[in-house]
């Protein structure tokens, strides 16, 4: 019984001893706050899943072996992804990870899809999922309210005859998604690495943290007051895509609370209530790495918040491109234009 | 672009590093609806321009037909942002060079494609995939 005491106290304290041994006191601005000015991108993670398989249970790193395998599938990705224009048999392969491809979107040995460079990579690493809680790494299930409306989009999709045809329905823009529409990715896909655009910048002048997304060039301007939030949020009737931001500082970390979302976002392939609300927190673990950490806490979409957790790497040599994403969105243009077409025939 | 489904982007990508695909995922914007797969095309031609554009690049060409009549034709490419940090520049494809397309027609019978596959005259592919993957340091 003595024994059992004493390993459950050493496992209370070590995670307590693990989180003093990362302590890495950054630099301060000239106005003596923590200073995470610099760019960010998130690159490296590229590629790291979101949710874990779920046999890894509560296990969130790899094991060697499934390490090896990472390595192994990353330096193979290499390999078609400078093929993906010449090989005949793997171009069209839809078990290659390639971008898209199916069977049916595959004919004389060429893919429809796009060919596989226009995607960013990332570096093997050892983290099972980007999600970190629940502690299973995977998203919580959705509540009653929310599966019903899922279901109800699903039925509706399904009583379209466009749905049937390759490609899918495209009988207006509301039709197209809100990336595609070259509106937002939201607060959340700005960031959580996935595609390309990965560049995060992080800017400080004295009460503000300005973050820049390099994905459809988002800019959040937060106020940023002291040890605790200082500022209000905008009234409840300020709705917006990227939210209202509010920030203070937490032992060196830069916590963001966010809230007053539109209500018409999408976070990892779910549309979102207006209850959405979301803290962010930005931890130097040292010169090159930030660790960003996101909850998600929308109680009328998923029956508990989730947090997923990635570093992101300093990159001085990083340039956030302009992701002017109207300038020439032919997409649009060719998508519904494609689809009267078919109509017609 | 995506198509909505920004999971599948990311089921993909863990898929490739993680677990078997359980099924392909489409990561970017939906190119079966842009382009139709009942006409796939081979397209010899001379660039006339390259436009750096947003969301994606696109590539103009001059194809000469058996009649030797020219028509012009657009070729979507990767987003600018990408193609740059893949090592490819404005010099990477100056007007008059020749290339050949593989890809599909648009829906809308428009001289539009998609560049499944691009090489110079000679077969040499107008673009190497990445780099060797660099790993994380591991703690």
């Amino acid at each position: 019984m003595r024994k059992w005491f004493a390993c459950a106290a050493i496992f209370a304290i070590a995670p307590a001893v693990a989180q003093t041994a990362k302590i890495y006191a950054p630099p301060k601005t000239p106005w003596g706050d923590p200073d995470l000015q610099g760019v960010w991108p998130g690159t490296d993670m590229v590629g790291t899943p979101l949710e874990r398989p779920r046999d890894f249970g509560a296990r969130s790193v790899l094991t060697d072996q499934e390490y090896a395998q990472r390595q192994a599938r990353a330096r193979n990705q290499t390999n078609i992804d400078s093929q993906e224009t010449v090989n005949e048999t793997t171009r069209c392969d839809p078990n290659r990870g390639g971008l898209g491809n199916t069977p049916t979107t595959c004919s004389n040995g060429v893919s429809i899809g796009p060919p596989l460079y226009w995607d960013d990579r990332g570096k093997p690493n050892r983290q099972a999922s980007l999600i970190v809680d629940p502690p299973d790494g995977r998203i919580p299930p959705l509540t009653a309210e929310a599966q019903k409306l899922a279901a109800d989009r699903a039925a509706a999709r399904r009583s379209r005859p466009c749905a049937a045809t390759a490609g899918g329905c495209h009988d207006s823009w509301e039709d197209e998604s809100l990336w595609d529409r070259c509106i937002t990715r939201g607060a959340v896909g700005s960031i959580v690495p996935n595609t390309y655009n990965q560049g995060n910048q992080i800017i400080q002048t004295p009460g503000y943290v300005i973050l820049r997304n390099e994905m459809i060039h988002e800019t959040r301007i937060i106020p940023v007051n002291g040890p605790v939030d200082g500022r209000p949020h905008a009234p409840s009737g300020i709705r917006t895509w990227m939210g209202d931001s509010r920030g203070h500082w937490e032992n060196g970390a830069l916590v963001v609370e966010t809230v007053n979302f539109n209500g018409r976002d999408v976070i990892v392939g779910t549309p979102v209530s207006d209850s959405v609300r979301l803290v962010e927190r930005f931890t130097r673990l040292g010169p090159d790495t930030l660790e960003y950490r996101l909850t998600v806490d929308d109680p009328k979409t998923w029956t508990k918040p989730w947090t997923a957790a990635f570093p992101l790497r300093r990159d001085p040599k990083y340039v956030l491109y302009e992701y002017a994403c109207h300038e020439g969105n032919y997409y649009m243009y060719n998508a519904l234009t494609g689809a009267r077409k078919q109509e017609q025939k | 672009m995506n198509t909505g489904l920004a999971l599948a982007g990311w089921a993909l990508a863990g898929g490739a590093a993680l677990a078997p695909l359980a099924a392909p995922a489409r990561a970017h914007h939906a190119f079966a609806a842009e382009f139709d797969i009942g006409k796939p095309l081979r397209l010899q031609g001379v660039v006339t321009e390259m436009e750096w554009i947003n969301p994606h690049a696109w590539i103009h060409l001059d194809v000469k037909g058996p009649d030797g009549k020219v028509t012009s034709w657009m070729v979507e490419g990767g987003s600018p942002n990408i193609l740059l940090r893949r090592g490819f520049t404005k010099k990477s494809l100056e007007k008059g060079t020749e290339v050949v397309v593989e890809g599909y027609q648009a829906k809308n019978g428009e001289n539009r494609a998609n560049g499944a596959n691009i090489t110079f005259k000679d077969g040499k592919r107008l673009f190497l995939g990445g780099s060797s993957p660099e790993e994380l340091p591991q703690k």
